[in-house]
């Protein structure tokens, strides 16, 4: 049976959430390949959530040590990966976060194979492997086919939703055998006390005119902050021209361009501009007292109000509930 | 309301500066130094590279743009006549040119709201013969034939000041870069660069700082004061094909504003459609970019338009006043003054490209000339106006010298006026029609209708901004000189004058938004000064 | 100090995209192409160490049809030495198949104090040819630097992960792919401008192998669903939280 390798991912010995985005999008592959799924983790040791990956759909686990392999080991991550694969994989799958893009080209590299990076969907088709990924910011898709021996690809993160089955993978860890290489992570800043940069966060809460003032911008910093510090608070272009959010802080033209998974629009009327800033997010809410704003057009959700109203309404409901 | 008592005086002081004065980082020294890269700016190149090749002399030619690349700052209708392009090209076929295609059906129509009266074509609207364009796509192909045959294109430097040797005009300044709200520099700051030249060209296009500031300093005057009209215009890929150039008059404009609109097929499924509007019209409330809106809902043109997609928004005005508001001279001691910013444009057949592109032809000849003669070649440019002078662009314009300014007096007996004009080649009619500036034609406070929501085809300013490519940074400093004591009145005229929403009355007060400016000018006719800004700011227009 | 930067000719983010008759790739009719602003910092960055170091050379490589030309001359006028255009028609799909051909080149023009390149090009956001370069030439290799100091052969790198900045070391000639943040790209001087056109670029047509990627089709994405209205003020809050928690599950 050939073998589609989930390449998961550690910090600080325990599994981030993408592995198990990884191993999901693997099982797909597999299950229309007929392949086996095994979910690769790197690391010092078995990293704690490894025994969950079964349940995502691996059919083992398997834990690459190496001396140096504690933190992200680039060189030494890859050749482990590449040589792994080496002996029997079809497919690679990695993630494409900060740690994945730097790895999963060069495991594609040292497999003198191409890299399909960012995939947002995946499939078999005559039995070729297919993805679907996105280029011009979002703009277009592209669909590709991979002919690699083995075929390497990243998904984006936040896309493949993570499936359980009942089902527990086993277990094993083995020696890598390669040193760590000559790139070390020496250490891992937090990033600088303060917001979350509105192009990162997964949760954007954008403030426009229809605040009325400055001060007021306090409501969409307690619905931030009842996310927990996942949500950043961003701005249209019009109260960034008067002086009350920084430029930093801007959505929409040349401000940032910004794709999190939950964007919520308040008293923002949707010009143009905004819109092209954060039109790919995957979810948009708004709350404009007017229901002719165009910014309606492009919501999902949209609720008509009074804003003073209805967002501290919201922080309480989403207080509650977390 | 007389927008003129509001305006900020032409700031000299910052467009004439001393050759060799403090604040320039680097300098350079250029034979010749042309500002602006339109039609003119480069026919002008191209003529003088050319004849410099011939004469085994590579002449040291640089054209600054402001725009960040060429054609990004220039707009148009367009239909162009190739009589120029020809001149400069003897060797190509106007199947060579980057026209897009010739015209073959045209319509002249007299709008009502709701429908339309098909008109004969006026004789000066006859097109046979000429081309739709896109200015853009010329200006970008013509800039490819400058620097083939050497020429220095200097994309994303505006030039702000002239600098002046007692009477000769020795070169030009150009703007700096990376400043902050407060004009003070950030890490990202480029120094103003000084340009010396023998021969300065101004090519600026409509309204040209530079242009105004040679022409008050060595008081160049006219026998009437310069007009112009704003042209908004949008671009559109259209499901339903349109086969023919498409004029019309009359509805949504006011009867006593002079203008009317077009709609010209690029390609049968892409279309230009504009509305120009003299700038002198009384109600202080017009909007000329929501007759635009509004125009687009007329059936006329929606059948066209519902269900297609607005690709591209721009504005920009265009010099009026014919051959009375010409310059008396549009040379001195080192300068000439091409195109637009001299006012070629003949009003009726709405044609100012070829004007344009010969001028700077004429130019290059005489700039050649003089430079040959070794003398300061400064002092020889008179004979750009002699061969400007005797050639069809005064012929042309003597012609229809009257025609636009019948129109003073209201649509109808400016139409009789204008129509007994072209039947007597310009005889009937035929003495100076004076005319003031539009800063100076009164305005009635009328409340007007307020800001409408735009229709299924409309488009707010900001948005339409957002379409004319504009990405200016957010934290520039303002180009735009206010005036002093702005009236809510006043603020509230000049939200309505601007397209792009750069002004705004808020609680009586007037706000600006510099970053929206896509340099059309009309501010500077009618309202706060314009002046030239950081390079590369603007519209990015693709196919105006 | 000898650096090369590899760069490449992309459509400005503006562009409105629309799909070529071949239903593959991008119409270019009227599309505005610039200098990957990634590979903006990777100039910049070369520039000022070659200006620190005092003497040696910045060499730009490009793969491309004979347009990115244009491109090339845009890094020379900010000042870099000369430029190499490895020319192709089509700019392959699969970066390994460009990362081989850049490799040999850079092989070739060798030893390199430095390589760079920008993170990612912002038509593909493949963000692989660096570290693949960096495999093939065995270098060593940091991606989207946002911070670098090299210090007695020694490459000290900030690189974004999520929430947090990652210190990265590695010993000198690297690959190091820049991110936003790093420097601050010059405006190309007048003169620069001027001293571009003289500056050598050499053109060499190079044969691509097929790769291992295959674009089978370009689409537009797919039309936002409609959206709805909840429902109207501080009532419709439970509704909405609800929605997002079950349907759109972002809660």
């Amino acid at each position: 049976m050939t073998t589609v390798l989930a390449v998961c991912e550690q910090r600080d010995g325990s599994l981030r959430k993408v592995s198990a985005e990884v191993v999901t999008g693997a099982r797909r592959i597999a299950d229309a390949l007929g392949a086996e799924v095994e979910a690769l983790v790197l690391g010092s040791g078995p990293a704690s959530g490894s025994d969950q990956l079964g349940g995502f759909g691996a059919d083992r686990v398997v834990t690459l040590t190496g001396d140096g392999f504690g933190k992200y080991a680039p060189e030494g991550y890859a050749k482990a990966v590449a040589d792994r694969a080496k002996a029997g994989a079809t497919v690679v799958v990695c993630a494409a976060s900060a740690q994945g893009k730097d790895l999963a080209p060069r495991i594609a590299a040292k497999l003198g194979t191409g890299l399909a990076a960012d995939v947002t969907d995946v499939m078999v088709e005559g039995g070729a492997l297919m993805a679907i990924r996105p280029v011009y910011a979002g703009k277009a898709l592209l669909k590709v086919k991979l002919t690699g021996k083995p075929a390497v690809l990243s998904l984006r993160p936040n896309v493949f939703t993570p499936v359980q089955r009942p089902k527990a993978g086993t277990a094993s860890t083995a020696a890598a055998n390669v040193p760590a290489g000559r790139v070390t992570v020496k250490e891992i800043k937090a990033a600088e006390a303060g917001a979350l940069d509105v192009a990162e966060a997964p949760i954007v809460i954008s403030g426009g005119r229809g605040l009325k003032e400055p001060a007021n911008f306090k409501i969409l910093e307690d619905l931030a902050h009842a996310f927990g510090g996942r949500a950043a608070v961003g701005a249209s272009r019009a109260v960034v021209d008067a002086g009350w959010r920084p430029h930093a802080d801007q959505v929409g033209q040349t401000g940032k361009t910004v794709s999190p998974t939950l964007y919520i629009a308040i008293g923002i009327s949707g010009a143009i501009q905004h819109l092209a800033g954060m039109r790919t997010s995957k979810v948009i809410v708004a709350i404009n007292k007017d229901k002719d704003a165009p910014i309606f057009k492009v919501a999902d959700y949209g609720v008509v109000g009074d804003l003073f109203e209805i967002v501290p309404a919201l922080t309480a409901a989403v207080k509650s509930h977390a | 309301m007389k927008p003129s008592q509001y305006q900020a005086p032409l700031p000299l002081d910052r467009l004439i500066l001393k050759a060799g004065s403090e604040g320039a980082g680097d300098t350079m020294e250029l034979d010749v130094c042309i500002v602006g890269g339109g039609p003119a700016g480069l026919a002008c190149a191209i003529e003088l590279a050319r004849l410099g090749k011939k004469d085994g002399n590579e002449l040291n030619i640089g054209v600054l743009e402001k725009a960040e690349a060429l054609g990004e700052h220039n707009l148009s209708g367009a239909v162009v006549n190739p009589r120029a392009l020809r001149e400069l090209f003897p060797d190509l076929k106007d199947s060579d040119f980057p026209f897009r295609r010739a015209v073959d059906k045209e319509a002249v129509y007299m709008l009502t709201g709701g429908s339309q009266i098909r008109m004969p074509t006026p004789p000066t609207m006859q097109n046979h013969g000429n081309y739709v364009a896109s200015i853009c796509e010329l200006v970008r192909w013509l800039g490819g034939k400058a620097e083939e045959l050497g020429v220095n294109v200097f994309t994303g430097f505006p030039a702000a000041s002239l600098l002046v040797d007692g009477h000769r005009v020795a070169g030009v300044r150009t703007e700096a870069a990376g400043l902050d709200r407060e004009g003070k520099p950030t890490s990202s700051y480029s120094a103003p660069n000084d340009l010396t030249a023998k021969v300065t060209v101004l090519a600026e296009g409509t309204r040209g700082t530079l242009s105004q500031g040679f022409c008050k300093w060595q008081n160049v005057g006219s026998e009437n004061p310069q007009i112009f009209a704003l042209g908004v215009k949008e671009i559109w890929e259209t499901k339903k094909p349109l086969d023919r150039i498409i004029h019309t008059l009359g509805w949504p404009l006011p009867t006593d504003a002079f203008g009317g609109s077009f709609f010209y097929p690029l390609e049968p499924n892409l279309v230009a459609l504009g509305i120009v509007v003299g700038l002198d019209y009384g109600d202080a409330a017009l909007d000329i970019h929501v007759l635009l809106q509004r125009l687009k809902m007329h059936p006329l043109f929606k059948q066209y338009l519902e269900g297609g997609e607005l690709v591209e928004w721009g504005a920009k005005t265009i010099p009026e006043g014919g051959y009375y508001a010409l310059p008396a001279r549009r040379s001195g001691d080192g300068v000439v003054i091409l195109g637009d910013a001299a006012g070629f444009v003949d009003v009726p057949s709405l044609k100012g490209i070829h004007y344009a592109i010969q001028s700077g032809i004429y130019a290059a000849r005489a700039i050649f000339q003089a430079l040959k003669s070794g003398e300061p070649a400064g002092e020889k440019l008179a004979e750009y106006d002699r061969l400007v002078n005797e050639s069809y662009i005064i012929k042309d314009m003597k012609k229809t010298r009257n025609m636009r300014l019948a129109f003073k007096d209201g649509f109808y007996v400016g139409g009789v006026k204008a129509g007994l004009m072209t039947l007597t080649g310009g005889k009937l009619f035929g003495g100076k029609i004076s005319m003031h500036s539009d800063a100076e034609a009164e305005r009635q406070l009328t409340p007007g209708t307020p800001g409408s929501r735009p229709g299924s085809v409309g488009i707010s300013k900001v948005d339409a901004v957002f379409k004319s490519g504009n990405s200016t940074r957010d934290t520039i400093p303002s180009h735009l000189i206010v005036g002093k004591d702005i009236t809510k009145e006043v603020a509230d005229f000049y939200s309505h004058v601007c397209p792009a929403g750069v002004y705004e009355q808020v609680d009586g007060q007037l706000r600006v938004n510099p970053p929206n400016c896509v340099d059309c000018k009309a501010t500077d006719v009618l309202g706060p000064r314009w002046t030239p800004r950081e390079g590369g700011s603007g519209p990015k227009y693709k196919r105006m | 100090m000898k650096i090369a930067v590899c760069i490449k000719r992309v459509a400005d983010s503006e562009t409105r995209v629309k799909v070529a008759g071949d239903g593959k790739s991008l119409d270019d009719a009227g599309v505005k192409f610039i200098l990957n602003p990634y590979d903006e910092f990777a100039v910049e960055e070369a520039l000022q160490r070659k200006e620190k170091a005092g003497t040696g050379e910045v060499v730009v490589l490009a793969l491309g049809s004979a347009t990115a030309q244009e491109t090339i001359r845009t890094a020379l006028a900010m000042g870099a030495d000369r430029g190499i255009l490895l020319q192709t028609d089509a700019v392959p799909a699969d970066g390994f198949v460009t990362a081989q051909a850049i490799a040999t080149e850079l092989k070739a023009g060798g030893p390199w104090d430095l390589v760079l390149f920008g993170k990612m090009a912002i038509d593909d956001y493949n963000s692989q040819v660096g570290p693949m370069v960096a495999e093939l030439l065995d270098l060593p290799c940091v991606t989207s630097v946002s911070h670098l100091t090299i210090e007695n052969g020694v490459a000290t790198a900030d690189r974004e992960i999520e929430g947090a900045v990652e210190v990265v070391q590695c010993p000198v000639p690297a690959v190091i792919t820049t991110d936003k943040g790093i420097n601050e790209p010059r405006y190309p001087a007048l003169k620069g401008i001027m001293a571009a056109k003289k500056k050598p670029l050499e053109v060499k047509p190079v044969t691509l192998g097929g790769g291992s990627i295959e674009v089978l089709e370009m689409q537009p994405p797919p039309a936002r669903k409609e959206g709805k209205i909840v429902g109207e003020g501080a009532a419709a809050v439970p509704e909405l939280v609800k929605l997002l928690r079950e349907e759109a599950k972002v809660l």
